[in-house]
């Protein structure tokens, strides 16, 4: 599992987070949700040990702060919000830039593994693609499938390996939203975990088995999408009165702008 | 080359050819790289072999083969004189040719994996022209100051005076032009040239206080020559380079990694600031030997590597070893060209590499502006 005790983070000289506690179990869709500006993203960086923080973060029981850079990169990978380059790489090249941590097995292995990967996120058929010719969404894809060959074994050796995911559907139509869900769901499924910023919140509370609302640099709410949330919660994180239904059948919770109150 | 040209015309350069195709319909270019390579180390040994018969004296590869292999009957073919000429003034300059040039592209490559931009090269931000100040501070107060310089190093001084000049060149524009892990190109560019004014004002001033010799060698050094291409420069500067070329290769995973960004190379588990500092460093040493023995060649770092990524990919498992190869070879062509355009003069070889290279530089800026972040 990963955990992240009592985070502090300044981004140059403002503090940013407010002793932040995620925690996020194998086999589940831990989503983080709130408001633009509410830390999410600052609060996954500090968690991948991209930037320097106050208090700890584990994973399986380590401190990241005493792994190399390459054994972190077997234990968790990351698909950051977007992704510019410069030089003219094929997707198929992107891909398997992900396969190159650690040593993994012979070529053939590594060309079915990339092929699996760009199937998973709905891109058969564009390895052959320049990257910078793809739309957004569909680098986003790219980015997904790269940081899946990463650790594409969800258990290793015993132990589970965590996708981190900032925002892997903001940018996608909505039947690659639900592609790229089930994908993180069933990632989870086998034994793997997942930790997703997500600004959907009917899309979060139909995947996430817990979900971690934050507030202004800290956390507000956590738990099952159903206890999360409420019109309470939903006031005071976003400051907007709206009312949370829930879906008849599988009752889960979700809220319509429409309900808004002015 | 067309890949059949390779092998006899049977089925089995077919089916490579074939491979080679649906390989890069799959967007893998790996085989291409790697049988450009192969032609590339065929058609640098063909131009080496070319500069070294290429001149007023008469001396055929089959002559200078059997004289070098010590085979019967070549002290009829070679005369003494011809024999002074090719192992005391060709050769060397073919080598150190092949070194420079391959250093130069190398350094480029390098460069431009580290910012993440196909226009950062050695001489366009300043980092030659830090050399270049190293050198001349050496050359102008050398006798004055830098006396223990001289007593540890030998005629190591110079290059290692070059090499602390464009380390601290790249340094402070990466310290400049880098916030948070990302590298601005405008602000790279911009420093890049104020750097290398002052480094070039500086260089003024000790102009300015050199005398008539000093002035001469400086002038001639300044514009870039083989010209002086001598045993002694290749013992000096060689090392430095054969190193740094030798300790690239390691860094090309990284490299690639880096192009989406240093957080990402670091996810992807990329010691990255480890990367970055043997990458600023083996940039620095190799265009600081460079300038050292022959003065600022400038365009050769953006254009190699720039028509190679165009042939076979930004990947630098094969674009370094290929960079080395036809930047040493496009080199060695450019000092043919130098030393037989205006006979019996020579034209410094680094107007040559402007002339072909600058307007390939704008087409690079106009051709691919949207995808540079200009």
């Amino acid at each position: 599992m990963i955990k992240a005790t009592n985070l502090s983070v300044r981004l140059s000289g403002k503090p940013v987070l407010h002793g932040v506690s995620i925690e996020a179990e194998a086999g589940q869709l831990t989503a983080i949700v709130g408001p633009n500006g509410s830390g999410k993203t600052t609060s996954l960086k500090a968690i991948a040990g991209e930037l320097p923080y106050d208090g700890t973060v584990s994973i399986n029981g380590h401190n990241i702060v005493t792994l190399k850079p390459w054994e972190l990169a077997l234990k968790r990978a990351v698909l950051p919000q977007s992704t510019v380059i410069s030089f003219p790489f094929t997707v198929r090249e992107i891909v398997r830039m992900g396969l190159s941590v650690g040593a993994k097995a012979d070529a053939g292995e590594t060309d079915r593994i990339a092929r699996d990967a760009l199937e998973a996120v709905d891109l058969s058929g564009f390895a052959g693609r320049f990257y910078q010719e793809l739309s957004g969404g569909e680098q986003q894809r790219v980015q997904l499938a790269r940081a899946l060959c990463q650790i594409w074994e969800p258990v290793q050796h015993g132990e589970p390996a965590f996708l981190l995911l900032d925002e892997p559907v903001s940018s996608l139509d909505i039947r690659h939203q639900l592609t790229i869900m089930r994908l993180a769901r069933n990632f989870c499924e086998r034994g793997g975990g997942v930790i997703a910023i997500m600004h959907d919140l009917n899309l979060t509370a139909m995947f996430a088995d817990r979900m971690i609302m934050m507030k202004a640099g800290r956390v507000h709410a956590t738990g099952h999408p159903n206890d999360v949330m409420t019109d309470a919660v939903m006031e005071a994180v976003f400051g907007c009165a709206m009312r949370v239904n829930t879906t008849p059948v599988s009752n889960t919770p979700f809220v319509l702008p429409h309900t808004a109150a002015h | 080359m067309h890949p059949s040209d390779m092998t006899a015309g049977d089925g089995r350069s077919r089916s490579y050819a074939a491979r080679l195709i649906s390989d890069w319909h799959m967007g893998d270019r790996s085989r291409l790289a790697q049988l450009l390579i192969i032609v590339l180390v065929v058609i640098a040994a063909l131009m080496f072999s070319a500069s070294i018969m290429t001149g007023a004296a008469d001396a055929s590869l089959g002559n200078v083969l059997r004289w070098l292999l010590g085979m019967e009957g070549a002290e009829q073919v070679l005369s003494v004189r011809d024999r002074i000429i090719i192992l005391d003034i060709r050769l060397p300059r073919a080598v150190l040719g092949m070194l420079v040039g391959a250093s130069l592209a190398v350094s480029g490559a390098v460069m431009q994996g580290l910012f993440r931009n196909p226009l950062a090269d050695p001489g366009l931000v300043g980092v030659s022209s830090g050399a270049s100040l190293g050198a001349v501070l050496l050359i102008v107060l050398g006798s004055t100051f830098f006396g223990p310089l001289f007593a540890v190093f030998g005629f190591y001084a110079l290059p290692v005076a070059a090499f602390s000049g464009g380390l601290v060149t790249t340094l402070l524009l990466y310290k400049i032009a880098t916030r948070s892990g990302q590298t601005s190109v405008a602000t790279m560019l911009l420093a890049g040239i104020a750097l290398g004014a002052l480094a070039g004002a500086v260089t003024g001033v000790l102009i300015f206080m050199a005398d008539d010799k000093q002035l001469r060698d400086l002038t001639f050094w300044g514009l870039g020559s083989l010209a002086g291409a001598n045993w002694m420069k290749i013992l000096s500067a060689g090392p430095i380079i054969l190193v740094s070329l030798a300790v690239v290769p390691f860094l090309a995973r990284g490299l690639n990694a880096l192009t989406l960004g240093e957080a990402a190379a670091f996810h992807m588990g990329i010691p990255v600031q480890r990367l970055k500092n043997i990458a600023i460093v083996s940039v620095a040493a190799s265009t600081g030997a460079s300038v050292a023995v022959s003065g600022g060649i400038g365009f050769v770092g953006i254009v190699v590597p720039h028509v190679l990524r165009m042939l076979i990919g930004p990947d630098h498992r094969y674009l370094l070893p290929a960079s080395a190869l036809l930047g040493g070879t496009l080199l060695i062509f450019a000092d043919m060209i130098a030393r037989t355009i205006v006979p019996p003069a020579e034209l410094p070889i680094g107007i040559i590499t402007a002339f072909a290279g600058a307007p390939f530089f704008l087409w690079i800026l106009l051709r691919g502006r949207s995808h540079m972040g200009l």
